[in-house]
């Protein structure tokens, strides 16, 4: 395997190569957002109630995931996995070590069960983050309760089983963030197969003095696809060849690889589009009654929502995918079963989820920003004053262009995804007969996008 | 080696210890009582008891857990206090007299906002309070709870300004205005000889003029500031008994649950239905403020306004028969 | 010749693109009037949930807060006015910004409050016709060009 191209590599670079290769800037950011992971906690258990002038609120659900969707995904892909301060506290028990390899570290060290090498897991994590998210957003106990225990099964994770098992298996942030880093204009790569060949002792996946074999389970030298690749480092580190490159590549380019589709993933990219427009229509919209329904768990209105919301993702999304896919299927005569053909096409999903989900950000994250700033002078909502800005009121920004804006990213988002339709769709046929397998498709995408306008702009 | 151990050092510091300086911060003791209001259903004050010693200043400090809510201690003149959702206000209170003092919320905030209310017990030298007379209705053995229908009233609402050019002087004394019924001093006036060529409008009107010369625009002005914070919720804007909270004494009283309003929940009184307010005097309608509904839903004011506030007030429901 | 014929096509789309994104729009031709609304805020909703005007009415907004205070905070306007229960506060403007605009508590009213969220529509939403011509000029776009 050839370097692929029209790849940059950034390492080519020596100053950035040192940063990126040197433990201790990627260990100064860690300890930052590991130091304000449980601040949030902190706040969230003794803080104030009131979600707005609570530190794990506002950091959480309002800074840390605007930086999140509008830029560390679609710019970094997993980078956010390279500083993410859940797995941490585990990891370093497991390493025994804060830094680079030391002794013996504490874990059982157990492989994760065959059964359940997929995203399925991460999926109905995130579902049920989802389906309960109008109390977790809003409630600093509450979102403090559900990040102790992600920190807690992480830990727990990291004790009973090998490497960054909680990461690659069971977080439901990476469940999208892997599916989306597909896109991503940056990616970790070798830079000559053959040099690999030679290699015996692969070192980037056993590891070495200089650094940890890869913690998310790959063979860096058979890495096509951004998907599970945290950003983590440490092949740079321990590639005795220097064969690891940290490239810039145009957008979209695993989308490219025809192999590695699977079912779950596929799952994952409908939950993900169905939850934006849900999320659209509860959270941004108009309509009290449904705000109520997502609010009042329990109730019989929570129940029809929770029905109808697990029946748009799991039901409804899929089955309309399936009949656009099964009429281009047909009506171009393409030879491959519809299995594959559903699970091929639904990678159409991923740059129409993420522009939808940055669309809806734009919104939520403008409208509320500015409680940040108060925030962060008083995080408890104790009335402190730590860097003069408590009083600072809450002012919506740019009200006026996030329309435009998100119309802009949902219209760019639609002629991404029906190019990739065709693109996939031209993998396995001609020209006419794979533009005619992904017509329906690029319809289905096209009413998404009308759906999401309706939503967001009407 | 060396690297790893400062490492470790590093995330000691700021993982464990910054963290760790937040909650220490946030539990040191502080001198200012805290004070955390919540609508009233869901606990209301905390502290809802203080104490203090005349003279000696008491710090509070002062959140809202929920939603704005307000802060003033009834039957002084002090400025009421913003109590805001996640933010803090301090305010320092002294006492000269002791006695037991009721702090309340001056932000509507649900219909059960008037029940949020706490104490503070000021000790001191016992020999310094002042007894307080008994209401009105008390000396004069009037019945609170028992129905005034007027027997008359008037066409179109009576006006002081129309009744002043009439160049007939009602005579209605300050003492026995408060007692006086609206409908009884029609048929007084209406018997006199010095209006045997007036109008029945036109007496009503003088009833007017008697009503408005018995109080003057600055206490007018005090009595609406009064009913626009505290009754205009339940009573309406316009007093016809439809304010905002008024529904939700309804529900209350036919409910399973009624929560703390309870079933003799009632409507808020009319104060524009002429039949009722006409047979009704001012010392019941003092007396009803003071004492509140006993169960319908209308608090009880006595330990808030003070007696000068409370006339002020009831001067002003008149301006809702009369104009 | 492909090559030409390629590119005058993405100038063709680009052309239309162009045109969808800033030729007028027919304006909404009724005349300016008085408008009132009673809006009645709720923890979390307001009814109406929506209104609509007319781009030059003279639009006033009664803000009756029912339970507890809110506020309403105008988006593209930046227009702001809270109310107690029982005391209705009016706020009086112009409305000279055509679209859907959104209003919002400002007023911290409970744990749903930044999802307390009402709809003002003024005359055309221009920009959502704009987009759904440009999400459909898009996917022909794609359609129409050639692979490559």
């Amino acid at each position: 395997m050839t370097p692929a191209a029209h790849r940059l590599n950034l390492l080519d670079r020596p100053s950035v190569k040192a940063a990126l290769v040197n433990r201790w800037p990627q260990l100064i950011l860690r300890i930052v957002a590991l130091a304000g992971f449980l601040i949030a906690i902190v706040s969230g258990l003794i803080g104030t109630p009131v979600g707005s002038h609570n530190f794990g609120i506002v950091f959480v659900w309002i800074a840390w995931w605007a930086l999140l969707m509008l830029i560390a995904v679609p710019v970094f892909g997993r980078g956010w996995c390279s500083i993410c301060p859940i797995p941490l506290p585990g990891e370093w028990l497991q390493n025994g070590a804060v830094l680079g390899p030391q002794k013996k570290g504490f874990s059982l060290n157990r492989k994760w069960p065959k059964r359940l090498r997929n995203i399925w897991l991460q999926n109905i994590a995130f579902t049920l983050v989802a389906l309960f998210s109008a109390v977790i957003l809003t409630q600093p106990g509450i979102t403090a309760m559900v990040l102790l225990a992600f920190l807690f099964v992480a830990v727990g994770a990291s004790v009973i089983f090998e490497r960054r098992i909680f990461c690659r298996y069971l977080c439901p942030v990476g469940g999208f963030i892997g599916l989306y880093s597909q896109l991503a204009p940056t990616e970790i790569r070798v830079k000559d197969a053959a040099v690999c060949a030679a290699h015996t002792v692969k070192t980037c996946y056993t590891g070495s003095a200089d650094g940890y074999g890869c913690p998310w389970l790959l063979y860096p030298g058979a890495l096509t696809k951004n998907t599970y690749c945290g950003t983590c480092l440490e092949c740079l580190r321990t590639c005795p060849h220097d064969n690891l490159a940290f490239n810039i590549r145009s957008l979209g380019a695993d989308l490219r690889q025809p192999a590695g589709r699977k079912l779950d993933e596929a799952f994952k990219a409908f939950i993900m589009l169905g939850a934006a427009l849900i999320y659209s229509a509860v959270m941004l919209g108009p309509w009290g009654a449904l705000k109520s329904a997502a609010y009042s768990i329990g109730s019989g209105p929570w129940l029809m929502y929770a029905v109808s919301f697990l029946g748009l993702i799991f039901g409804v999304l899929p089955a309309l995918f399936l009949l656009a896919v099964a009429a281009g299927r047909a009506l171009s005569g393409s030879k491959a079963t519809l299995k594959k053909s559903f699970v091929t096409f639904a990678y159409t999903l991923v740059p129409l989820g993420l522009t939808a989900w940055m669309a809806f950000s734009l919104s939520f994250a403008f409208a509320n920003f500015s409680y940040v700033w108060p925030v962060l002078s008083d995080p408890l909502g104790a009335g402190w004053n730590l860097f003069g800005a408590a009083n600072v009121s809450w002012q919506p920004y740019l009200t006026s262009i996030v329309p435009a804006l998100q119309a802009g990213v949902l219209i760019a988002g639609l002629v991404w995804a029906c190019a990739t339709a065709r693109q996939i769709a031209a993998e396995t046929q001609a020209e006419r007969a794979a533009l005619i397998h992904a017509l329906p498709v690029m319809g289905f995408c096209c009413l998404v996008t009308l759906a999401l306008m309706g939503l967001l702009i009407a | 080696m060396k690297a790893e151990r400062f490492a470790r050092l590093l995330v000691l510091v700021i993982v464990v210890g910054l963290p760790a300086l937040v909650v220490a911060a946030r539990s040191a003791s502080r001198g200012p009582i805290e004070l955390r209001g919540v609508m009233a259903d869901e606990g209301g004050w905390a502290p809802a008891e203080i104490t203090a010693q005349v003279g000696q200043p008491i710090q509070l400090r002062l959140t809202s857990d929920d939603v704005i809510h307000g802060f003033a201690i009834g039957q002084r003149d002090w400025p009421a206090v913003e109590v805001l959702p996640g933010k803090w206000t301090t305010t320092t209170l002294v006492f000269d007299r002791p006695g037991k003092y009721t702090f309340y919320c001056t932000r509507w905030c649900g219909p059960n906002h008037w029940r949020m209310r706490g104490t503070i017990e000021v000790a001191g030298d016992e020999t310094a309070t002042v007894s307080e007379a008994p209401p009105l209705y008390v000396t004069l053995h009037l019945d609170l709870d028992a129905p005034h229908p007027g027997d008359v009233a008037p066409v179109e609402k009576p006006s002081a300004a129309r009744g002043a050019q009439l160049n007939v002087a009602p005579q209605i004394a300050a003492g026995a205005y408060r007692e006086q019924r609206p409908a009884q001093v029609w048929r007084y006036l209406r018997d006199r000889a010095s209006s045997s060529t007036l109008t029945d409008q036109q007496v009503w009107d003088l009833v007017a003029l008697a009503w408005r010369s018995n109080t003057t625009t600055e206490r007018l002005a005090e009595g609406q500031k009064l009913y626009v914070e505290n009754c205009a919720a339940c009573h309406g804007e316009t007093g016809k008994g439809d304010g905002v909270m008024a529904a939700s004494l309804q529900t209350a009283n036919t409910s399973d649950m009624p929560g703390l309003i309870g079933h003799g929940a009632v409507t808020p009184i009319d104060f524009t239905d002429a039949r009722s307010m006409l047979g009704a005097n001012s010392a019941i309608l003092q007396g009803k403020i003071v004492r509140g509904g006993m169960g319908t839903g209308m608090p009880y004011w006595g330990s808030i306004f003070t007696e000068a506030q409370t006339w002020a007030l009831v001067d002003y429901l008149w301006t809702f028969q009369f104009d | 010749m492909p090559s030409v014929r390629s590119s005058s096509r993405w100038m063709v789309i680009g052309l239309i693109a162009l045109l969808l994104a800033v030729a007028p729009l027919p304006i909404a031709s009724a005349p300016p009037t008085e408008r009132r609304f009673r809006i009645e805020a709720s923890s979390f909703h307001y009814t109406p949930e929506t209104i609509s005007v007319n781009p030059g009415d003279h639009v006033t907004i009664d803000l009756v807060a029912t339970d507890v205070v809110h506020g309403l905070y105008l988006d593209g306007y930046d227009l702001n006015v809270t109310a107690d229960p029982g005391q209705t506060t009016s706020l009086s403007f112009i409305v000279d910004r055509s679209g859907a605009f959104r209003f919002r508590c400002s007023v911290t009213c409970g744990a749903l409050h930044p999802f307390m969220i009402g709809k003002f529509n003024v005359g055309n939403n221009d920009l959502l016709w704009r987009s759904i011509g440009l999400a459909a000029l898009a996917v022909v776009a794609v359609a129409w060009s050639r692979p490559r």
